[in-house]
Order: structure tokens, then C-alpha cells, then sequence
């Protein structure tokens, strides 16, 4: 633009121009904010850096690519598995496991399925019907009567909001809805209803981002109060702090963590007010290969967990 | 326990007859017997109107529940089936021999 406008003719109007741009910037479009992010993915940032997936035991994945599109994986995991016990022990049972799964991943649909040698399946699906549309189910079957649970989500995705509907078995109902209502807030809500336990909860939700910070806050009338904080120190580091509380209950955990994502490995830390801390390592050895370390040391519980596993592909 | 119990072998209904040999049990069993006549009372007064109209409520409900059954086997078993068929006639095909080897 500064082109056009031939030098030393009139400096005025190219002052004025510039500033009328940072004006333009300062000053917020409410027509055009962005779309929130999906009101399940509220704590996205926190959860990920404070709640890695830790296992005991041995853990090998392999997964196996036919196409761009399709992949089979295979995976064994050998260590003791906890059982739910009535006494405050906890009862470790060593349990070997083998797993096959088929991933289709396309842009429109994707399809996800896992099956263990005892003959549970796992299996996700989700389909886009349209740029809006969107359709997700979400089953866990097993060969036991009575135990098994699936879950339908229809999502539309508007301008500056989504909402969401589901339905799930037991005649388990919900449905969400999240606004962003300035570039950097979103507010949203939910209901559900579960015919099975005759329960039904509202709960709130906001979320507060910019380029260095995320901060959520959730309410529901179920007694959960969740508040969620994380810094993007840098590229490298980001810290992340966590407090639930439930006000019918009278229970509160904080928790406060690390996340290191660096060249080579990605290790994620974390230490608990129930006297827990985690730590979770993965560790790229080359093109592929990843080796993972899993650590959770339960001080009030006397529990010890230690994994170690190796990812293929 | 001190109770004598006889089972009464008429057909339609099963009762269980109990002679209690004190007072005070003869009392508390008045009193069960009393608030169970009541329950039964009130559930027979309801079966007797709801079995009259089968209606298309109790009708759709029997429907959508076997169908529910039949649909959980059929995603069991044919889920994992289904994606690979899915992915093997995704571009580009890959070749069969690729499914079962480790390379």
C-alpha cells in the first residue's frame, strides 16, 4: 500500500491510514470471533500435561501402516492390574493382554477399533456429514450382560459456537453448548439426564486463552467445582496447575505440573495434594521408535507403579 | 428360630404358612403380613388395568430392546470386519498379504 502512494506527496493521509489499521486491530469485530473449541476438550491443555496415560508394567505398541488412511496396530501389555477392592488394600492381579485394533482415518470419516483377547471391543466413529454436521459414537462391548455402554454425539458447529446432543444407553441424555463471546473468552453450558440413576445435572464452564495462558473454570451442581491454569512459558515449557473440588463432598485435590516438549523426548511431571507424583516420559530413540517410561509413586496409598514400554510406528 | 414354616402345594399361588410359637412373634408377623397385603393390593389393582392394554408403548419398547440386542452383537463381531474392509478398498488398495505380515 505504501507503494501506491507516491513518496512526499501527501504524508498525511499514509499516517492516518496506518493508524486507522492498529485501530482497526485494537478494536474488537463481535462478528467475527473465533469457534470455541469443543466444550469435552475445555481442560484440553491441562489434561494433557497432567494426566498422561500411565501404565505398569510392560507395554509394546505396533502399529502398522497399509496406506495412507489405514492402519492396524498390535499391542501387548503384561503387569499387575488393579481390581476394585471393598478394604482400603489395594489387590493387584498380573494380567497379559493382547490387543488388535484397525484405524480408517480419512478427513470425512474415521474409524476406530480395538479388540482385547478377552473379547472386549473398543470402537469409535466419527463422521462428518457436513462442515457443520458432525456424528460420533463411542462404544465399549463386552461378552458380560449388562456391561456394556455406547454413546452417540451429533455435533454442529456454528460461526462463533457449538453445541452438542447425546444419547448414550441406560437413557443417559446430554447436551452443550459453548459461545465464544470476545477473541479470547468462551462461556458455555451443559445438561444431562440419566434415566438408569434418576440424576440430571447443569453445569457451566468458561475459558479464558490467549497465546501464553489458558485458564478454565467448571461448575456443576453435581458438586464438582474444576479450575484449570496453564502457562506456555516457552516453546519448550509449559506449566500447568489444577484444583478440583466438590462442594456436597468436601474433597479438594490440587495438583501442580510440568511439560517439557523437547527435541528429542517429552517428559511430563506432576505432584499431587493426595501425596501423588507422577512422571511420563517419552523418548524418541529414532524414525519410529519411541521408549516410554512410566512412573506413579502413591506416597498416602503406599502404592508404586513403575511401566516401561516401546511404541513402533 | 422358633418358627414352624408349610408350604401350601396349591398351584396358582405359592404361600408360606409360618406358626410362630410366642406372642411377640405372632404380633410381628400380623404386622408384615398387613404391610404385604397392602403392597400386593396396590400392584395387583395396577397389573390387573396394564396387562388389559398391551399398548403400542409396551409394544415399541419390546421392539427396540431386541433390536438393541441384536445390533450390540452385530457391532461386536462386525466392527473390526468392517474397517478393515473399509480400509482395504481405500485408495491406494493395499495388497492382502499386507494384513498379516509384520513388515
Amino acid at each position: 500500500m505504501a507503494g501506491l502512494v507516491p513518496p512526499g506527496a501527501t504524508a498525511v493521509p499514509a499516517d492516518v491510514s496506518h493508524t486507522a489499521h492498529t485501530k482497526h486491530d485494537e478494536k474488537t469485530d463481535y462478528m467475527n470471533l473465533p469457534c470455541p473449541i469443543p466444550y469435552e476438550e475445555l481442560h484440553r491443555e491441562a489434561l494433557m500435561s497432567l494426566k498422561p496415560e500411565t501404565f505398569e508394567g510392560l507395554r509394546f505398541d505396533f502399529t502398522k501402516g497399509l496406506n495412507q488412511k489405514f492402519s492396524l496396530s498390535h499391542s501387548v501389555s503384561m503387569g499387575p492390574t488393579e481390581i476394585p477392592s471393598q478394604s482400603a488394600e489395594t489387590i493387584k492381579i498380573p494380567t497379559a493382554n493382547y490387543e488388535f485394533g484397525a484405524n480408517f482415518i480419512d478427513p470425512n470419516l474415521m474409524l476406530i477399533g480395538r479388540v482385547l483377547t478377552d473379547g472386549r471391543l473398543n470402537a469409535r466413529v466419527k463422521w462428518d456429514l457436513t462442515d457443520n454436521l458432525t456424528v460420533k459414537a463411542n462404544a465399549q462391548l463386552t461378552n458380560e450382560p449388562h456391561m456394556s455402554h455406547g454413546m452417540f454425539n451429533f455435533d454442529y458447529k456454528g460461526k462463533d459456537f457449538r453445541s452438542q446432543f447425546q444419547m448414550g444407553n441406560g437413557a443417559l441424555f446430554g447436551a452443550s453448548y459453548i459461545q465464544s463471546v470476545t477473541p479470547h473468552l468462551s462461556l458455555g453450558g451443559e445438561v444431562f439426564w440419566a434415566g438408569q440413576h434418576r440424576k440430571s445435572g447443569i453445569g457451566y464452564a468458561a475459558r479464558y486463552e490467549t497465546d501464553k495462558m489458558v485458564g478454565t473454570g467448571q461448575v456443576a451442581n453435581t458438586g464438582i467445582v474444576a479450575l484449570s491454569y496453564v502457562q506456555k512459558v516457552s516453546d519448550k515449557v509449559s506449566l500447568a496447575s489444577d484444583f478440583m473440588y466438590n462442594y456436597l463432598s468436601r474433597d479438594a485435590t490440587a495438583s501442580v505440573g510440568y511439560d517439557y516438549i523437547l527435541r528429542q523426548c517429552r517428559l511430563r511431571g506432576k505432584i499431587d495434594s493426595n501425596g501423588c507424583t507422577t512422571s511420563y516420559l517419552e523418548e524418541r530413540l529414532n524414525m519410529g521408535l519411541n521408549f516410554i517410561l512410566s512412573a506413579e509413586i502413591d506416597h498416602m496409598k503406599k502404592d508404586y507403579k513403575f511401566g516401561f514400554g516401546l511404541t513402533v510406528g | 428360630m422358633g418358627w414352624r414354616v408349610a408350604i401350601d402345594p396349591a398351584p396358582k399361588r405359592s404361600v408360606v404358612e409360618v406358626y410362630p410359637k410366642s406372642r411377640r412373634k405372632t404380633n410381628q408377623l400380623l404386622i408384615m403380613a398387613s404391610r404385604v397385603s397392602l403392597k400386593t393390593k396396590g400392584k395387583g389393582g395396577k397389573g390387573s388395568k396394564g396387562s388389559d392394554e398391551k399398548s403400542a408403548a409396551q409394544c415399541l419398547k419390546e421392539w427396540s430392546t431386541w433390536a438393541m440386542k441384536k445390533a450390540k452383537v452385530v457391532t461386536h463381531y462386525g466392527f473390526i470386519p468392517l474397517v478393515i474392509i473399509i480400509g482395504m478398498n481405500s485408495e491406494p488398495k493395499p495388497q492382502l498379504y499386507q494384513l498379516l505380515s509384520p513388515v
